[in-house]
């Protein structure tokens, strides 16, 4: 299969208003994505990125701003003349025609002679392992099989773009594992730029060449994935990146110290200048940076335990901080898997050297830790 | 905006303010295909009931009939010419005079069809509902046979509606009727249906309801169906019994499908023409005319009254408007999206 | 959008949510449903088999008021019909009549039924409401101004005028219930269609209605019925002989005093039969064609 030219896209200043709400569904979008980039963009629901998605496919009014593929502006054009496919949630798949139909029709409407037509879907049959199915109706297919047409009705085309908006949430959680990877090495086969939508940090984090994260309308942070693991901009993206979940608290500051329970963590210098005179700062630990420690070491806190999950390769400790000052939610602590703490123990620990990350209260914008 | 790692071109944001023209434009470019596709229905609707409605409205202050319908009277003359003259007895404007009149029964008898047309829907409507609702409830059990009576139970829509009427008829038929013929063969007196206004507006009734028991049955039966299946299941866990399964989990689940039906049904009941036409004819003496065939005989039998007709047609619609506005109003102080 | 067997089932309908066997029926309880079930279908047909027992009598037996299922059974009535009236000329205009009106009611709705479900144009709510309000301005009462409408097109005593007239009375609701049923196909085929490159129109026409047979089937048979064997506007518009149809021919045998329940019986059958085919087709669509326009308002 011949590889096609794969675009650049770019969404600058991009805005979605849906009619009767004053609040942007996508705001001011700006995203630079290089051509055979595999670009991610993630967020929990409402956030606005199956809609950017959409806006890109032209199947979603754009109110201002403009979307460029390669350097062509597409933002008024109609899905058709864009040169994009794309793969939906619940595959679309035209269940009155067979595999083979499905996989030729945006061929056949482009006027494509049959020969080639045919020559193209038994091509990415090939690819997608679906040789044997092409007479079939989807209805006839399993899940994943399904699945596989719709990616195969996509790569028949040699798109510019794909653009892909949760194209795994159909499938039971083994097979979606397995798909994961098939696609993205086809992508890098194929070297064609790709969008693709999901609220699963982990497809994310496992498919992108860079993830884009997206809360109400707005894109927080765009990055590869260990860049926004390790260096998140603010503290929704740093929550939002991790499993399980990065542990977060306001707490107050008290001579260069955030007093986490009864401890107190030391703060680095930089990090108490920019939290200043507001006396609070938002602390964020990831459950695998705690280290163990006693009580009265320095910088070490107590952790109550209320559950321990025990994985085998793992163990994650579930606990109430002790002597809470101000609200934070269960700790989350990743420990080896033997010798874990019982339930209703009190274990002590300290977060290890540059694990901590810092947030101002007030706009969760990070802060400093150096 | 936050950022962008690898900030691309940064074309214009400014776009141009839309003009008025313009918006209208791209509204044009947007949507000039539904337009296109409603189009064909909204002309010959406009034209065959918007225009008829609103013309019925005007006429319905006038007194416009048969015989006074020409603006102008003209006569030929001599050399083959014609003069015209304003016709001194041209229809006029009369006001509310025409719903005076109406009201008042100084022409037509419009309480009596008024009383005869809310029994009339009522009944009908409600036994539509009920018999269709029992028995879709019936065929919605796994059985033997469901397929069958499925089609025979849905076969009396299939009946073009004056073969019904007649072949009720024929059945309530005073003088060789199987009705009668079976209530003399027990030793009854043969009953004369046609001869009171209740026995005369009770055939018409069961013609009407043997024809519309199949829409609601059908009806009512997709909307079972659309039910989900493990709402049953967690019920009876709850230990729901049947009976409170069907109070609880059928009936609000029937709710959206039931609002719509029982809505239509009623302005069709109320509208319905030829059951009572031809089954009762009116009789006996008109005692068992609904507000539409009573107002088509007093409009349209002898010198055609086109401004009663018209008088009658807007109290109708204004009627059936009330109800749907009420019935609405009713649905969405229960929480039903209408 | 979270099933995706919905792709693929576009447009049939929910799971059937009938309530598996958990325990057979008591037998009481299947002679009382089978009972139930029974009565019903003798109410339902017994109208009919009448008629049809009679079309089978002499013109004394049938008004004879002795119960009698069979009297010197014979074909003599239908052959009257047949033979001897301008019944075939009725029923040829009614099936010329019936057949446009299906066919053009059918376009309408789906196109203006399509056009609802899936593009929110202004005027769209409005639209419903319009649809609505046709069907409460009396038909009674319209015929004559419909009938001066017709008179000025110069379509009097035309077929044309009827299909016309009849499609007025059937495409509103066909259109509303057409919108539910499109409701049901996902808007992700017309998206899918969209980006593989056909216009609004032929998404319509490629891929969505190929989907929408059921709905399509109820709307056929809606549209049939009303044109088929209707008698009002077919008694105002059409005058010769000649273009009338069924249900405004059959009215030559109901003389005002000495009805020829004969020629009547015989002619209702006659009359019934091609409504029973369309019927018979239809009928497996109706549930699922049906309630797709009824459970959204």
């Amino acid at each position: 299969m011949s590889t096609s030219t794969s675009s650049s896209v770019t969404f600058s200043g991009a805005t979605r208003i849906y009619p009767g709400s004053d609040r942007p569904a996508v705001d001011a979008l700006d995203l630079h994505i290089e051509a055979g980039e595999f670009l991610v963009l993630v967020g929990p629901s409402g956030c606005g990125k199956s809609t950017s998605l959409r806006m890109l496919a032209g199947l979603e009014e754009v109110d201002a701003g403009q979307i460029l593929i390669g350097d062509r502006d597409v933002t008024h054009l109609r899905p058709k003349d864009r040169d994009i496919a794309m793969v939906f949630q619940n595959y679309a798949l035209y269940p009155h025609m067979t595999v083979a139909e499905n996989m030729g029709f945006a061929l056949k409407i482009a006027g494509v002679d049959k020969a080639t037509v045919r020559k193209q879907v038994e091509e990415a049959a090939a690819i997608l392992d679906l040789a044997d199915y092409l007479d079939r109706k989807p209805k006839a297919l399993s899940g994943g099989q399904r699945q596989r047409v719709a990616m195969g009705r996509a790569i028949v085309r040699q798109p510019s773009v794909f653009c892909m908006d949760e194209p795994l949430s159909n499938l039971d959680a083994k097979l979606r594992v397995s798909t994961r990877t098939q696609i993205a090495s086809l992508q890098r086969r194929l070297g064609t730029t790709t969008v693709y939508v999901t609220h699963d940090q982990v497809e994310a984090m496992t498919m992108g060449d860079r993830v884009a994260v997206l809360k109400d309308g707005l894109l927080q942070q765009v990055d590869t994935p260990l860049g926004l693991y390790e260096k998140p901009a603010n503290a929704f993206v740093a929550g939002f990146i991790g499993s399980p979940a990065m542990n977060l608290g306001t707490f107050s500051v008290v001579d260069g110290h955030a007093r986490i329970g009864d401890g107190l963590v030391p703060l680095p210098r930089s990090t108490v200048e920019a939290v200043g005179a507001a006396g609070q700062v938002q602390v964020g630990f990831r459950p695998e940076a705690l280290l163990p420690a006693s009580e009265g070491d320095p910088g070490s806190f107590a952790v109550q335990a209320l559950v321990v999950e025990e994985l085998g390769s793992d163990a994650f400790l579930y606990g109430d901080l002790v002597g809470d000052d101000l609200r934070a939610d269960h700790v989350v602590v990743r420990l080896p898997p033997r010798g874990v703490p019982q339930k209703g123990e009190t274990v002590w620990f300290t977060v290890e050297p540059g694990g901590l990350h810092a947030f101002d209260v007030e706009t969760g914008a990070a802060l400093p830790t150096h | 905006m936050t950022l962008s790692s690898t900030p691309g071109p940064t074309p214009d944001h400014a776009q141009p303010a839309p003009s008025r023209g313009g918006r209208l434009r791209r509204s044009f470019d947007r949507h000039w295909y539904a337009w296109a596709m409603v189009l064909p229905t909204v002309v010959v609707l406009a034209v065959l009931i918007g225009f008829p409605l609103v013309q019925g409205i005007w006429q319905s202050f006038t007194d416009l009939n048969e015989s006074n319908q020409r603006s102008e009277v003209c006569t030929k003359t001599l050399g083959g010419g014609e003069t015209c003259k304003p016709n001194p007895d041209a229809a006029k404007f009369v006001g509310l005079d025409n719903y005076v009149d109406v009201v008042t029964g100084e022409r037509g008898r419009f309480w009596l069809w008024f009383t005869n047309t809310v029994v009339w829907t009522f009944a009908c409507v409600s036994f539509h509902y009920l018999l269709g609702l029992g028995l879709a409830v019936m065929l919605n059990r796994p059985m033997r046979g469901r397929g069958l009576y499925r089609v025979l139970l849905i076969l009396p829509w299939a009946v073009p509606g004056f073969v019904a009427a007649f072949a009720w008829r024929f059945l309530f038929n005073e003088n060789f009727g199987l009705f009668n013929s079976l209530l003399t063969t027990v030793g009854l007196d043969p009953v004369d249906w046609f001869s009171h206004r209740w026995t005369s507006l009770f055939t018409a009734i069961t013609t009407n309801i043997w024809m519309g028991v199949p829409f609601m049955m059908v009806a009512i039966l997709g909307g079972l169906q659309s039910i989900n299946a493990d709402l049953y299941e967690a019920a009876e866990m709850d230990g729901a019994s049947a009976w409170q399964r069907f109070r609880h989990i059928t009936l609000p689940g029937l709710r959206p499908i039931s609002a719509t039906v029982i809505l239509l049904g009623t302005i069709w009941t109320f509208n319905m023409f030829p059951v009572i036409f031809f089954v009762t004819g009116g009789q006996p003496a008109g005692e068992s005319e609904i507000l539409v065939t009573g107002a088509f005989r007093a409009a349209f039998e002898g010198v055609r009254n086109y401004s009663l007709a018209a008088t009658y047609g807007v109290l109708i619609l204004s009627l059936l408007l009330v109800f749907a506005a009420t019935y609405r109003r009713a649905l969405r102080s229960q929480g039903e999206v209408w | 959008m979270a099933d995706p067997t919905l792709a693929q089932d576009a447009g049939a309908h929910t799971r059937a949510a009938t309530p598996r066997p958990r325990r057979t029926r008591s037998p009481l309880a299947s002679v009382a449903l089978h009972g139930t079930l029974g009565l019903a279908v003798l109410v339902a047909l017994f109208p009919i088999v009448w008629v049809v027992l009679s079309s089978l009598k002499p013109g004394y037996a049938i008004q004879s008021s002795e119960i009698t299922l069979f009297v010197e059974p014979s074909f003599d009535n239908y052959v009257h019909v047949l033979t001897e009236t301008s019944f075939p000329r009725w029923f040829l205009n009614s099936a010329v009549v019936a057949a446009f009106t299906m066919v053009i009611g059918i376009t309408m709705s789906a196109s203006a039924g399509y056009a609802m479900s899936r593009f929110n144009f202004p005027g769209r709510r409005g639209l419903m409401w319009v649809f609505l309000v046709t069907q409460m301005f009396p038909v009674a009462i319209l015929i004559v101004p419909i009938y001066t409408i017709m008179a000025n097109l110069g379509l009097i005593d035309t077929k044309l005028s009827l299909i016309i007239a009849y499609c007025t009375v059937a495409v509103p609701f066909c259109a509303w219930m057409m919108r539910g049923y499109f409701d049901t196909i996902p808007k992700e085929l017309d998206e899918a269609a969209a980006l593989d490159g056909l216009g609004p129109f032929a998404t319509f026409y490629r891929v969505v209605l190929p989907l929408a047979r059921p709905g399509l089937a109820v709307t056929a048979f809606y549209t049939f019925l009303t044109a088929w064997g209707e008698v009002a506007y077919a008694i105002a518009f059409i005058q010769t002989d000649e273009n009338l149809t069924l249900g405004a021919g059959l009215q030559q045998f109901v003389p005002r005093f000495n009805p020829q329940w004969d020629s009547l019986t015989a002619g209702a059958v006659l009359i019934t039969v091609p409504a029973a085919l369309v019927f018979f087709f239809a009928q497996k669509h109706l549930v699922a064609g049906l309630t797709a326009g009824g459970t959204k308002g």
